[in-house]
């Protein structure tokens, strides 16, 4: 909403945003990063106290130090037009946690047992390909010798 | 120089957003409460990382190929609301999207395909609509109260190629007589512009001229042929 922030003079009320448009998201970190670390990627025009506030009012979260620097984005790669494509720059922020809170970055995608529904067309061809494959396996009493060898 | 920006909200503490079951997105759970859907999430006595978690789903949701969400709030929607309840909602879908975003660059990170990633889209959407309410409003009010249509001043100018525009003010601590910088804009067309002028509006016609007689051309070509057809509204 603020591509110009308004003039500021001496006396002036303190700006206020209301519905910010700044998203931030959460990532792994690259690098081992201390316990109370938090990485984020914010947008450019964010400064650290509009991170630091964002997080307090809006996520209630208690901050400490928190530091950014800016990523550039490569514009070395080129496309089959021999043309070079400009990854986006991006602004990252580690904040550190107050109140000696700790966080690690979990494990978002678990390995999951796919679990077919009783009766379905995905279930048949399961059973279908396990039984070809029972098929193809040696005599388990031969204790993985194989057929080359004779009886 | 920095600029203390402290976001003025609020308190969301009693609306917060801890039964997950409820998507930000209309139509699903939204309209029938009563209904049971997804239990309530069991609230954890760790130290109160609580405020971090809201950047992850719930964890039934790990790992899941398409998470079931309503549809995105349409503006008639949105009109019914008060401004309490829109400035809360741009809240909650705020921090979906922050939810949505770190979902995406995890996948990316783990080269696994994204669960239903069509939610930002719907996210995005529903944000769009919202302001664009809440500025109608906005203009709404000013205009009652004020007069004025628009809330950042302007006036119509010319360039020096000849062409109007709406020239947007911006604030400055000095007057304009003050100030080099502006003087050395010039909103005046000069007078050697003018044959210029003339011959792109000569341009202009033509071309306007040359598609009203295509189309003319088309349509009795197309009478010709089939006399008996319906002439279309285009």
């Amino acid at each position: 909403i603020t591509s110009r922030y308004p003039l500021y003079q001496l006396g002036n009320p303190q700006l206020r945003i209301f519905r910010p448009n700044w998203f931030l998201t959460l990532v792994r970190p690259g690098k081992e990063q201390p316990p109370d670390t938090v990485q984020f990627r914010i947008p450019m025009e964010m400064t650290k106290y509009d991170v630091k506030n964002y997080l307090e009012k809006i996520y209630d979260v208690p901050v400490g130090a928190i530091r950014t620097r800016i990523q550039f984005g490569s514009n070395k790669k080129r496309n089959h037009l021999h043309q070079k494509v400009k990854q986006p720059d991006y602004k990252v922020a580690y904040v550190q946690l107050a109140q000696g809170q700790t966080f690690t970055f979990p494990d978002i995608f678990p390995e999951k047992e796919l679990k077919h529904e009783e009766g379905s067309m995905e279930e048949m061809q399961e059973k279908f390909m396990e039984d070809e494959k029972q098929r193809q396996r040696l005599d388990p009493r031969r204790g993985g010798v194989t057929e080359w060898f004779g009886l | 120089m920095n600029i203390n920006l402290i976001l003025g909200i609020f308190i969301l503490k009693g609306w917060d957003w801890v039964g997950r079951e409820k998507s930000p997105l209309a139509a699903l759970s939204w309209r029938s409460p009563s209904s049971s859907v997804a239990p309530c999430r069991a609230l954890h006595t760790t130290i109160s990382r609580r405020g971090l978690d809201e950047f992850f789903d719930l964890p039934e949701n790990w790992g899941e190929t398409t998470v079931k969400s309503g549809a995105p709030w349409t503006a008639k929607q949105l009109r019914t609301k008060s401004n309490e309840d829109l400035h809360k909602l741009w809240y909650v879908l705020l921090k979906e999207k922050n939810l949505l975003l770190t979902l995406e660059q995890e996948a990316k990170r783990q080269r696994v395909p994204m669960s239903s990633p069509e939610r930002i889209r719907k996210v995005e959407r529903s944000m769009i609509r919202l302001e664009t309410v809440v500025n109608e409003r906005e203009s709404a009010l000013r205009m009652l109260q004020t007069g004025q249509e628009k809330a950042r001043p302007g006036a119509w100018r010319r360039d020096k190629f000849g062409h109007v525009y709406w020239y947007r003010f911006k604030e400055y601590a000095i007057p304009w007589y003050m100030n080099r910088r502006y003087k050395r804009k010039s909103f005046f067309t000069p007078k050697f512009v003018q044959p210029h002028i003339r011959l792109r509006l000569e341009k202009y016609l033509r071309q306007r001229a040359r598609k009203t007689s295509l189309e003319r051309r088309t349509q009795s070509k197309l009478k010709e042929k089939f006399p008996h057809a319906n002439i279309s509204a285009s």
